[in-house]
């Protein structure tokens, strides 16, 4: 492969595979294979597609024939219900992939998790950090997914210290174009909160996932880390920010609720991230090692996230000043803003790691 | 006054036509001759004459004082002009509606229930005075309007900026106006309703980390919410308290979300270490639950202190614990049994049966008018310990006893002092 190094990204066809696969795509030093039972679509030249599922037992020869360094592994299915097929994929694929990078010596993963699996609950300190328990709903199928794969990894890493495995965990993912639990939560006019209840929200814009996954590709860290925005906000404020009015509903009906529709349509998932308690309380995730070991920084802060969401929504009533021009100007003035903090970064970090910043 | 290029500036002030003086400022102040304000213009608001119409009628039938009576007037106007130009300069944008003295009547009119009763008596009792003084002037009318205008839009906006979004948290999600918009409520309880007398103000430090230790009583947490209040109210920089709770409030409508937009926190290790390293005045109650629930039986006497979690966050972050006694929270309710099986049935931490609880249904909620000391003692300091003394339990549990021992001995002392419990 002419000394480029060989990445495999599973998941290719999905939006955080296609994405990560663009962005490397983009750098001469990697030769980007996709995985996926489809291709991505248009505008992947370069990108050397394979058309399989990730639990095909060819897949150590795969690795092995092709001398794959790093693999991404991104192809977990979001969604809201128990679901027997999902959980195979999901749960028994990712032991699959991860056991066939053993076995053919790839030498790092980079995996894409959520905070959602330490779980909301009373008894949550304010910030969660990595070593937090696992304490994710058991009743939403991503989640419960997350947890069991995070189960597998603490024994894969006892098992197999010599692959450089990395667990990025994000919070609620928030952006133009990204499909996620939480922009399907404000997808409507009115979004439902529990009366009396407004917990700590954090988030993190589409676009520092992507960049952060990138990140973690090209340097080499080793562990689980939480990687969220700058800033936290109370949900109510959050769903001001977005533009969109809140709804109080008792938690009681809203528990009986959601057991009554889980599991029937996407009524069932876009009622609440991910389950009651994750709109009771608060599952705030610490970003010191994202800071201190990984050196990273979002791009986006969490007002500035929110800000580019809303103006892409449909224009709020209630706020006069929210005007089409008005939102416009503040997502440019956002934009400067965020382009200023990156040039001030880039002069003072070393030499090295330069590559990574000027991705966009 | 000069600006940075060393030229003369002009002056701040407005004219009588309501346009920018165009005279030069006189040097060493923000005026011009005309418009320097007297050396007691920041008190003339309260000058006796302008408070109480018939003095000022007096005066002015006195020949002798016309030209006094003048002088206070302008330099009214001169006070009124600095208030405006204050005002403008925190919101360059803001333009008042065109001026008329009936369209002035007619908005206090409408608006005289949206102030606070005391803002709205002193402003018309204030425009009483100034009618009955006979000094009506279009300047000061305008002026007038201007605030007046000012303070309803700023009032108005808190409204509208709660549904935008437009305020801040900080990263425990304290908001500063739901403070401001609950604390007279605690302040009745404070001073009227528990007349609390606090002492040790000195002890806590003017800024910098420091742990708060109290005894827990009374069946709901008012003992946390009277300390909070008293330390913002009293101390001299007016700390805001950052008390740990218990982690069954979370799950309680309302109380869960007050307590996190009054910037508390739930009782964690990792909490209350954050903070401290914040530099924040936290308070902890280490009784927790079993403090709360005592019988009237046992009052005053301590608890067992958790398991010394509140040493170990002292110890890591090097923060002086200052140990509080809270008297009078005992007997605002007189719980005499309590109820596990309801209190399982329920969901709740424990359920008390008391004189008015549960026979007297939400009246049961109502406490006692006990009379409330708050003692802060003297700070222990961590100085000698390293942070990784932190790990050593024999020391975490004999700090710990050592502490609850210093609250015991604080309670009593002043339990002996106390010759009523509704009087003090």
């Amino acid at each position: 492969m002419s000394g480029k190094r060989v990445v495999l990204v599973t998941g290719v066809a999905n939006q955080w595979g296609s994405r990560v696969a663009a962005s490397l795509l983009a750098d001469p030093k990697y030769h980007v294979i996709g995985l996926d039972t489809r291709p991505p679509g248009v505008g992947f030249e370069g990108l050397d597609m394979i058309e399989a599922d990730i639990r095909n037992p060819l897949l150590v020869e795969l690795f092995q024939s092709e001398s794959v360094h790093t693999v991404c592994h991104l192809k977990i299915i979001e969604q809201p219900h128990l679901s027997e097929s999902a959980f195979d994929l999901n749960v028994m694929g990712t032991m699959k992939v991860f056991g066939a990078c053993v076995q053919a010596g790839v030498s790092k993963i980079v995996f894409k998790s959520s905070t959602a699996v330490y779980g909301a609950g009373p008894r949550n300190s304010a910030f969660l950090d990595e070593q937090s328990p696992m304490m994710g709903s058991r009743k939403n199928g991503y989640t419960r997914d997350l947890v069991e794969i995070q189960a597998f990894c603490n024994g894969f890493r006892r098992q197999n210290p010599q692959v450089n495995l990395t667990i990025l965990r994000f919070p609620n993912i928030i952006g133009p174009t990204a499909s996620t639990p939480m922009t399907r939560y404000l997808s409507e006019r009115m979004v439902p909160v529990l009366l009396g209840f407004d917990p700590i929200m954090q988030l993190i814009h589409e676009e520092d996932v992507i960049q952060s996954l990138v990140y973690c590709i090209k340097n080499d860290y080793d562990g689980d880390f939480n990687i969220a925005a700058d800033g936290v906000t109370p949900l109510r404020k959050l769903i001001a920010l977005a533009g969109k009015y809140p709804i109080p509903v008792l938690h009681w009906f809203a528990y009986w609720g959601s057991s009554l529709f889980s599991g029937v349509g996407e009524g069932g998932g876009s009622l609440n991230p991910y389950d009651v308690d994750y709109i009771r309380y608060p599952w705030v995730a610490d970003t010191t090692r994202m800071r201190k070991i990984m050196g990273y920084v979002p791009e986006y802060t969490c007002e500035e996230a929110l800000r580019e969401f809303a103006s892409r929504q449909r224009v709020s009533q209630i706020n006069p000043d929210s005007t089409r021009m008005a939102l416009d100007e503040e997502r440019l003035r956002d934009t400067l803003e965020r382009r200023r903090r990156s040039r001030e970064r880039n002069s003072t970090i070393p030499e090295g790691q330069m590559e990574v910043i000027d991705e966009e | 006054m000069r600006n940075e290029a060393g030229e003369r500036i002009r002056c701040f002030a407005l004219t009588k036509a309501g346009t920018q003086c165009k005279n030069f400022s006189l040097e060493g102040s923000e005026f011009c001759r005309v418009h320097q304000p007297s050396d007691e213009g920041d008190d003339i608001l309260e000058a006796e004459g302008f408070e109480t119409p018939e003095d000022a009628a007096g005066a002015v039938e006195d020949s002798m004082d016309e030209t006094a009576e003048q002088d206070l007037r302008r330099q009214l106007l001169a006070e009124l002009d600095r208030l405006i130009e204050r005002v403008q300069a925190m919101t360059p944008g803001y333009t008042p509606p065109p001026f008329s003295p009936r369209r002035l009547l007619k908005l206090i009119a409408e608006n005289v229930e949206n102030i606070t009763p005391e803002i709205g008596l002193g402003i018309l009792e204030k425009l009483r005075s100034t009618i009955g003084e006979d000094i009506f002037d279009v300047d000061t009318w305008k002026g007038i309007w201007y605030m007046l205008n000012y303070t309803l839009e700023y009032q108005g906006d808190i409204l509208r900026r709660r549904f935008t979004g437009e305020y801040e948290t900080d990263e425990w999600g304290l908001d500063m106006e739901v403070v401001d918009a609950i604390k007279p409520f605690f302040d009745f309880m404070y001073y009227k309703y528990w007349r609390v007398e606090t002492t040790g103000f000195e002890n806590i430090p003017e800024e910098g980390r420091a742990l708060l230790v109290a005894n827990h009583s009374g069946q709901l947490p008012w003992d946390g919410s009277m300390l909070g209040t008293a330390v913002y109210n009293e101390h001299p920089t007016q700390r805001l308290v950052r008390t740990l709770y218990a982690d069954w409030f979370p799950t309680v409508p309302f109380i869960s979300s007050l307590l996190t937009k009054t910037g508390q926190a739930l009782a964690s290790e990792d909490n209350g270490t954050r903070l401290l390293e914040q530099e924040q005045l936290v308070a902890v109650f280490p009784e927790g639950i079993k403090g709360v629930g005592k019988l009237y039986k046992d009052r005053y006497k301590l608890a067992r202190f958790g398991r010394g979690g509140f040493i170990r966050m002292a110890l890591t972050t090097g923060a002086p614990i200052l140990p509080v006694s809270i008297v009078g929270a005992e007997e605002t309710y007189i719980s005499l049994a309590k109820s596990p099986l309801i209190a399982n049935l329920l969901g709740l931490p424990f359920f008390p049966i008391s004189l008015t609880w549960p026979w007297m249904g939400p009246l049961g909620f109502v406490p006692l008018p006990t009379k409330w000391y708050i003692d802060i003692g003297e700070p222990i300091q961590m100085d000698s310990y390293s942070p990784d003394d932190a790990s050593n339990v024999v020391l975490t549990t004999q700090l710990s006893d050592q502490v609850r021992n210093i609250i015991q001995d604080m309670i009593f002392l002043r339990l002996a002092q106390r010759k009523s419990v509704l009087f003090g």
